[in-house]
């Protein structure tokens, strides 16, 4: 077992840091989070609206800790045989056939090709058969059905996996696990009692500006806030889907490839796809809201 | 108002820990013993050092859903704030809206009300080869209280026999057989490996889900207890079911199908309600379910049943386009009107006419056997 190295997750203050060096920009509360996931060992569970950061953080947590990241993107329908383990069938045919000429007994040939060398090992089982601990992402886990929650609780609380033909299985390694949820449905209360929580939001003003400049030091200040007002705004307004800061990012790198100096109704309409993926929203916001939101830009109502 | 526990009642950070845990577990927060040793264990790793970030430590570890953090935030205010301070008592915390007073229209849902000569003639003169045929084929606003009670034994009995077939017809119904490779190679070992008897799997049956908005409005009145008993006996079928009641707010009743106890739940259910029996906004509720739930609930194939006459008080543009985002969503949407069992009824009230084109399936539920009829649709959710 090699032990990760944890100098630059030793403290939240730390980990703050060091995400920053890597372009993400942490909170106070999810650094003290993560901190706390890392040292007592448990899974943290992120909540949060779609496109607040949530994958993005369990990347760079990888990043800055060196290690792979292994990721488990959930899907309703998701079985044992998709996330776990598969047997080989194809090796398993194969060599029964070469076990033709010496004979062995049943048992003997079922232990045979039912033993490691035939197995696959999925996501999961991958997470915990290293040598270093990983970083096991379970994106999105409200989209995959409560049997596969069930299933689980014995990883995240005991880090091992049963397996019916090999027995189980136990970590060589702890994974750091971290949890998504957006939410779609409510998860069950077996699992978020073996996790740590943390409810990710929007973030406001001055740090979406901030990320903005990170990822695109480029863009001129003044336009930038003009863009941010506007996305905040939106944002307060109902509707269908909500952008996140991916889009905002998305729209920001638009204006950019544009080259664009200020924000106009017209300019707006034309990139609004960026940051709205909904032909209601995008007919509701088009013309009037969107004129009433710029009007208040220009005029500095935002303060 | 009552006093609360403050961290300088303690003598020291690990007590006051503990203190503060057990006062959030009294004030309804599940915090687990594991849970608090984890939190003297943030505490030793270095999480006090500033208030925030032992507000944000305590707060990953004892929160669950976003719904527990406005309560943690308030509790931690309190224990650790500089200042002693007062504390509202709990109830007011919490939604004041789950506390109603009961309203004197639930009597006359509760079947009880409205009992009268003419409505008693009218139901005799209803025509059937026996007596519970002529029951079944009753309006449902037209049944005496002697009558209702029978009914209800018939209607249990055929709810029932309705959810047995329904069952056994889902079972026998998935197709599309794949072989399972593992268990086909452990079966045919001692063959020699060679494949003589295929092993199959059946592809796993999807998930039912089924969601019913009941109106319990005015109008609906002298419909709504058979069709709430009738939620309740799909209830055994199928088993991710989402109930919901409306009038002129929206309520979630999903909670209170659970339990065993109809009349239990019936009481509770009228309780819950201050708003039976006024008018109806159809629109408004189904734009709160579409804000509210529609993410939890609508994804997956849904099948949607509502229950209204469709007599809509409020603005019908605003019907129009809530229902067809639901209509995108659905797989089968059904509509069940009271109202289209009167003879000569026509759907040309604003509501009903304006909705009409969206709907898969337009039925009477007036009576027993109109609910019965269901079942044929159900059974190709």
């Amino acid at each position: 077992m090699i032990h990760l190295n944890l100098d630059a997750v030793s403290s939240p203050d730390r980990i703050i840091s060091s995400f920053e060096q890597k372009g993400y920009l942490a909170d106070e509360e999810l650094a003290t989070a993560l901190f706390l996931s890392i040292r007592l060992e448990k899974p943290l569970l992120m909540e949060g609206h779609p496109g607040v950061g949530k994958t993005e953080s369990a990347n760079i947590l990888a990043q800055v800790l060196d290690t792979p990241l292994i990721r488990l993107q959930c899907y309703e329908g998701l079985d044992v045989h998709a996330a776990v383990y598969e047997w080989n069938y194809q090796k398993q045919l194969l060599s029964i056939k070469m076990e033709e000429r010496e004979p062995r007994s049943k048992r003997e040939l079922e232990n045979h090709i039912f033993g490691e060398d035939f197995l696959l090992a999925r996501p999961l089982l991958k997470s915990i058969s290293r040598e270093k601990s990983p970083v096991l992402l379970i994106d999105e886990i409200d989209r995959a059905d409560e049997e596969f929650e069930a299933f689980l609780l014995e990883l995240l609380s005991a880090y091992q996996i049963s397996i019916p033909e090999l027995g189980t299985i136990k970590a060589k390694s702890k994974p750091i696990v971290i949890l998504t949820s957006n939410r779609t449905r409510e998860l069950s209360d077996a699992l978020r009692r073996r996790c740590l929580y943390i409810w990710n939001d929007f973030p406001d003003f001055t740090k979406e500006v901030r990320i903005i400049q990170k990822h695109l030091p480029e863009l001129e200040e003044k336009m930038l806030g003009q863009m941010v007002h506007c996305i905040q705004a939106l944002r307060a307004r109902k509707l269908a889907k909500t952008p996140g800061i991916s889009e905002s990012v998305d729209w920001a790198s638009a204006m950019l490839a544009l080259g664009c100096k200020k924000l106009d109704q017209q300019l707006a309409e034309k990139t609004l796809g960026c940051l709205l993926k909904s032909s209601e929203d995008l007919n509701l916001v088009r013309g009037t809201v969107l004129e009433e939101i710029l009007s208040d830009i220009s005029s500095g109502n935002h303060e | 108002m009552s006093d609360f526990p403050h961290y300088r009642n303690f003598d020291n950070i690990s007590e006051a820990v503990l203190g503060f845990v057990h006062w959030a577990r009294e004030e309804g927060m599940p915090i687990s013993i594991q849970e608090s040793k984890d939190a003297l264990k943030a505490a030793a790793y270095g999480c006090l050092d500033t208030q925030s970030s032992f507000r944000y430590a305590l707060k990953a570890l004892f929160c669950t859903g976003p719904d527990d953090r406005a309560l943690f935030d308030q509790l931690f205010e309190h224990f650790w704030g500089r200042e002693k301070m007062r504390i509202k008592s709990r109830t007011t915390m919490k939604n004041a809206s789950n506390i109603r007073k009961e309203s004197p229209a639930s009597l006359v849902w509760m079947g009880s009300g409205q009992e009268g000569e003419e409505r008693e003639e009218e139901a005799r003169k209803t025509s059937g080869a026996n007596q519970q045929e002529r029951l079944r084929k009753t309006d449902f606003g037209k049944l005496t209280q002697m009558e209702s009670e029978e009914l209800e034994e018939i209607a249990t009995k055929l709810w029932q026999q309705m959810s047995l077939r329904l069952k056994r017809k889902m079972r026998s119904s998935p197709k599309g057989d794949k072989i399972d490779l593992r268990n086909t190679l452990r079966a045919n070992i001692s063959r020699g490996g060679e494949m003589i008897e295929l092993r199959k799997r059946r592809k796993k049956p999807r998930k039912q889900k089924l969601l019913i908005l009941l109106d319990v409005s005015g109008s609906m009145d002298t419909y709504s207890f058979y069709l709430l008993r009738f939620i309740c006996a799909l209830r055994t079928h199928f088993e991710s079911i989402e109930a919901f009641i409306f009038s002129t707010k929206l309520i979630r009743i999903t909670d209170y199908l659970n339990s065993s106890n109809l009349e239990a739940t019936l009481w509770l259910l009228s309780r819950q309600a201050d708003n039976w029996s006024s008018g109806t906004k159809i629109g408004a509720c189904l734009l709160d379910f579409n804000e509210r739930y529609a993410r939890e609930i609508m994804h997956g194939p849904v099948s949607v049943i509502i229950l209204s006459d469709g007599l809509e008080t409020g603005d019908t543009n605003v019907l129009e386009a809530e229902l067809k985002k639901i209509k995108l969503r659905t797989r089968q949407l059904i509509w069940l009107n009271p109202l289209k069992g009167m003879q000569g009824y026509q759907p040309i009230q604003k509501g009903m006419s304006a909705v009409l084109p969206d709907l898969d399936v337009f039925q009477s539920a007036h009576n027993l056997d109109s609910l019965l009829q269901l079942e044929n649709l159900l059974l190709h959710v």
